[in-house]
């Protein structure tokens, strides 16, 4: 039992309880979001009388949540005779568990430094005992390959929608599930390409030490700030979160690869999706905005990189702070952007930002050959934003959308709509 | 609080990965698993259960359901795949490049770096090139 692994085990039982907690209130601020754009007052009703205690006061809605959880399970579980029962019962399982590992690497709270103690007395087994002084990573699992484990917990979450919509033998899940699957794929390829910029940048995998050198304002967005916002966008498209939510797009596909899942499986879906923000926010913040760095200035005093308690505890707010503040971002523009349509979510994604990608892998991989400051990355990127721009217009295009020349067909060039 | 400067230079290299470093996510990966097969449980136990021959009918908005599910679907789909497998292969392959490239990039009189540079440019450049196929032969339409 090393210091490390006690205190990766505290960090992982407490920050589990944390997201659960926070994903069931983050559905509640959704709401309140989508009200608030749409000048409405949203939930404020459900306070935490159940009908039965005598309290007058509504706390602000904030029992909703609640409310929503016990519905949930008191709802009817059916599993229509239709679909393949064992795909449909394991797809709920196969979207909760990446989502709820996915985010083990993040490093809350830096490094905690102890100068040793010794245990009270009365305690079993530990009584008296001595522990030297350590420095430990206040995070779940300090590995060398972080990164990439995010990276590789994040892609298994495309099987969960996939079984799902395959399971469900409906036809609203099938197209959800393909369409679901495209997108994934496709915008895994820009996401995984960031984070190869960011490790070549920063030459490790290991998260702890992408949040340290960070620190004192280094920030990668300053140095990528056109990467950033792919990145971005690609996290947006691997939730499934509007403007790139064509697989559950209300409006054709009802509620595409969940569509026959009730009762609690459905929450599951719901649940991951929202656990999937917290964790593709926080990926962003421990890459470009500086993980527990409190200052965006560079150059400027900054937390200690080894602290106490008090020290972890700011840290881990500061991080959270931010995870928010991007989780609100992301309801705000799902409340303000409309959907694109599959086409465009396509080209989007292998006609711009995998290029672009490309070309800065390429850009950094020069300018970390020749030992450059990273300023220059920020003058790339601009001349990269203004080259894509400039170039996008002049490239051949293919006429998108065609109006099919069909007898009969609405936008037929042949005959009138309703001639015979 | 006391903000007090530091370098980030100063990173810390932590003892050498052990067992213990990834024990953690096994406990993590059994607490994720408990979460989603004991809510399965649960709400199969608690909530009602009836059965009906309306119910069990596909849902299509109402409409009889005309043909099964299990058809036939766009290449495209197919497609995508293809290319996402060619790319992503691509990316795990750079994976070690983009950790070990910077501590020889910097040395100076290093023979590795420029190597390895011409090397991955090299492999980028056919990535490229296949990238520039598919778009010209038309992959990359999605209308």
């Amino acid at each position: 039992m090393s210091p490390q692994f006690v205190i990766s085990l505290i960090t992982i039982v407490l920050i589990v309880h944390v997201m659960l907690l926070a994903t069931s209130y983050l559905i509640m601020l959704e709401r309140k979001t989508c009200a608030w754009i749409q000048d409405r007052i949203g939930p404020n009703r459900t306070g935490f009388s159940f009908g039965v205690l005598p309290l007058k006061f509504h706390f602000w809605g904030l029992g909703q949540p609640l409310a929503d959880g016990i519905k949930m399970f008191l709802k009817e579980d059916y599993t229509p005779p239709f679909v393949e029962r064992a795909l449909f019962l394991l797809a709920p399982v196969l979207v909760i568990v990446p989502a709820l590992i996915g985010w083990a690497v993040i490093p809350w709270g830096g490094y905690y430094a102890s100068e040793g103690f010794t245990w009270w007395a009365w305690l079993p087994f530990l009584g008296g005992q001595t522990v030297a002084p350590f420095t430990v990573a206040v995070t779940g699992a300090p590995l060398s390959i972080g990164v990439i484990y995010m990276l590789a917990i994040g892609s298994l979450a495309v099987y969960g929608v996939v079984v799902g919509g395959y399971g469900s033998a409906n036809k609203y899940a099938f197209l959800g599930g393909l369409r679901a699957t495209a997108q994934m794929l496709s915008y895994e390829i820009p996401q995984g390409l960031s984070v190869l910029i960011i490790i070549l940048m920063m030459g490790t995998a290991t998260t702890d030490v992408i949040a340290v050198q960070q620190s004192l304002g280094d920030w990668n967005i300053w140095y990528q700030p056109l990467l950033a916002f792919i990145f971005f966008t690609c996290i947006l498209a691997e939730c499934n979160r509007a403007p790139f939510d064509i697989a559950e797009a209300e409006q054709e596909l009802v509620a595409g690869y969940h569509v026959e899942y009730s009762s609690m499986k459905f929450a599951l879906f719901f649940l991951g999706e929202y656990l999937h923000m917290i964790t593709g926010s926080a990926f962003f913040v421990l890459l470009f905005l500086g993980g527990w760095s409190a200052n965006p200035i560079p150059g400027v005093a900054d937390l200690p990189i080894v602290g106490g308690l008090g020290i972890v505890l700011l840290k881990f707010a500061i991080f959270a702070g931010k995870v928010t503040f991007l989780v609100f971002a992301m309801m705000w523009i799902r409340w303000t952007l409309p959907r694109l349509r599959f086409d465009q979510l396509m080209k989007l994604a292998w006609r711009a930002m995998i290029p672009i990608a490309l070309v800065l892998l390429l850009a950094t991989g020069v300018v970390i050959y020749l030992d450059a400051s990273f300023w220059i990355l920020t003058a790339v990127n601009a001349i990269v934003f203004i080259g894509a721009a400039y170039l996008y217009p002049k490239l051949p295009s293919d006429d998108g959308n065609r109006r099919v020349p069909l007898a009969g067909s609405r936008f037929s060039p042949l005959l009138p709509a309703d001639g015979n | 609080m006391n903000f007090v400067l530091s370098t980030p230079t100063t990173a810390l290299t932590l003892a050498a990965e052990t067992f213990s470093h990834y024990a953690p996510l096994g406990v993590l990966l059994l607490m994720a698993i408990g979460f989603g097969v004991g809510n399965l449980i649960l709400t199969s136990i608690i909530g009602p259960s009836r059965q009906g021959e309306t119910k069990g009918i596909v849902y299509e908005s109402g409409m009889d359901p005309i043909t099964s599910s299990r058809r036939r679907f766009n290449v495209r789909f197919y497609m995508v795949a293809m290319t996402f497998l060619i790319f992503d292969v691509e990316i795990v392959f750079l994976y070690p490049w983009a950790v070990t490239f910077p501590s020889l990039g910097g040395t100076e009189g290093d023979a590795l770096a420029p190597l390895f540079v011409a090397r991955m440019l090299f492999f980028l450049l056919t990535s490229i090139i296949a990238f520039a196929y598919a778009w010209r032969k038309g992959v990359f339409r999605y209308d």
